[in-house]
């Protein structure tokens, strides 16, 4: 390895330096700098920091339908043993939470089909400018905190919104319970059906136990639906099984860049296009001029849902809808268009 | 998850959507095929395991 020592660094034809560097590893550019991937806006990731909770329902049992705790991440559940997530302040250096997950009753043995993940889907819409399914497919970086209280190999997927394409990959914890900082770089898939629009573009997974039937060889696109990698660890079949995550970053490159922060507000409404919570006053059935407007276009028209006595709603779209019910009451209602 | 399933009508008679518990909690689900609970439904309804009621 060689190293070039300078303090400026100027074109031919340039009156003054164009970027000066300093002994604190600054570098000043006196013109715009361009970059083949983007400065701001580069995680496809939402929530990826763990954050937004907007369901804050404390501590949830997983089952075998996916369930949405934090913002935008689904989990399931579907073996013969148990497993419960939540948000936690346990969380490496510059972060404020992580997602948790907890071995109830393990299952060391799980049959072909059971498996534990948790996933995020990315809409297609963010997805486009990887040009996958076609030969200018761009490389992406996975990157991410974990901790565990196991070691070894642990597993996980890229797959498209069609799951029958998938790359498994791995990780290696080295130390118990102790936070690693972990890379995947992921070559683009140049074959294979990429939404581009509303719909789910691509899944990314992380496996806690999964079984031989969504298990593959890591490193390598194949056809097919794999959660995980073959013979990565179970965190379910071990009673004191243990997983945190948190700042997981998915970028165009080969190369890692630092968490991207986003400000709160704006994770909140990157968030809220999927998932929405107000109380607010319903009015009775007499009265239907009541209208909800979303703080953000939804992804689709949600499903609402109220607890009160006759709720029910008018037209519904991206924007909003009319509401109302048998009596008169304040009401939480919920919006959903998770993908 | 899903039970309960009944098509309703809006207050000027035109079908709005469908009412139908989740995972027990009372929802309404709007007539649009790129809703996750929409489609889910539209399959189980193909799949035979779930009827959605006409609307009253």
């Amino acid at each position: 390895m060689s190293t070039l020592k300078a303090t400026n660094l100027q074109h031919a034809s340039s009156a003054s330096p164009n970027i000066v560097l300093d002994s604190s590893g600054n570098a000043t550019a006196g013109g715009t700098i361009a970059m083949a991937s983007p400065f701001a806006m580069r995680n496809k990731i939402i929530n990826g920091a763990m954050e937004i909770y907007q369901r804050g329902t404390g501590t949830v049992t997983l089952t075998s339908s996916a369930q949405y705790t934090l913002d935008r991440w689904a989990s399931t559940e579907d073996t013969d043993g148990t497993m419960t997530v939540r948000q936690t302040t346990n969380a490496p250096a510059g972060f404020k939470n992580a997602m948790y997950f907890e071995t109830g009753t393990a299952d060391a043995s799980l049959g072909a089909t059971q498996y534990v993940a948790t996933t995020q889907q990315v809409e297609g819409f963010n997805i486009a400018d990887l040009a996958w399914g076609t030969a200018s497919a761009k490389t992406v970086t996975l990157s991410f905190w974990v901790r565990s209280s196991l070691t070894g190999t642990f597993g996980g997927s890229i797959r498209n919104g069609s799951l029958n394409r998938s790359y498994p990959f791995t990780y290696t914890i080295s130390a118990a319970d102790t936070y690693e900082y972990k890379t995947v770089t992921i070559p683009g898939d140049t074959t294979g059906t990429w939404a581009t629009d509303n719909t789910s573009g691509l899944v990314v997974t992380f496996g806690l136990g999964v079984g031989s039937t969504y298990s593959g060889t890591a490193g390598a696109w194949v056809a097919g639906n794999i959660l995980s990698a073959t013979s990565a660890i179970s965190v379910i079949g071990n009673s004191s099984g243990n997983f945190y995550l948190t700042g997981v970053q998915l970028e165009v490159g080969t190369a890692a860049t630092p968490f991207e922060r986003r400000l709160y507000p704006q994770e909140l409404a990157l968030c809220q296009r999927y998932y929405q919570a107000a109380t607010v006053v319903i009015p009775p059935s007499s009265v239907t001029a009541y209208q909800f407007f979303y703080k953000v276009s939804m992804r689709a028209a949600a499903t609402v849902s109220s607890a009160g006595a006759g709720f029910s709603t008018g037209a519904n779209s991206t924007e909003g809808f009319n509401y109302y019910q048998t009596a008169a009451a304040n009401g939480l209602i919920t919006a959903s268009a998770e993908l | 998850m899903y039970s309960n399933a009944q098509y309703y009508n809006d207050q000027f008679g035109n079908l709005a959507g469908i009412k139908v518990d989740i995972n027990d909690v009372p929802s309404i689900v709007p007539i649009d095929p790129a809703n996750t609970d929409y489609q889910n439904i539209m399959k189980l309804v193909e799949e035979g395991k779930l009827v959605i009621a006409p609307a009253d």
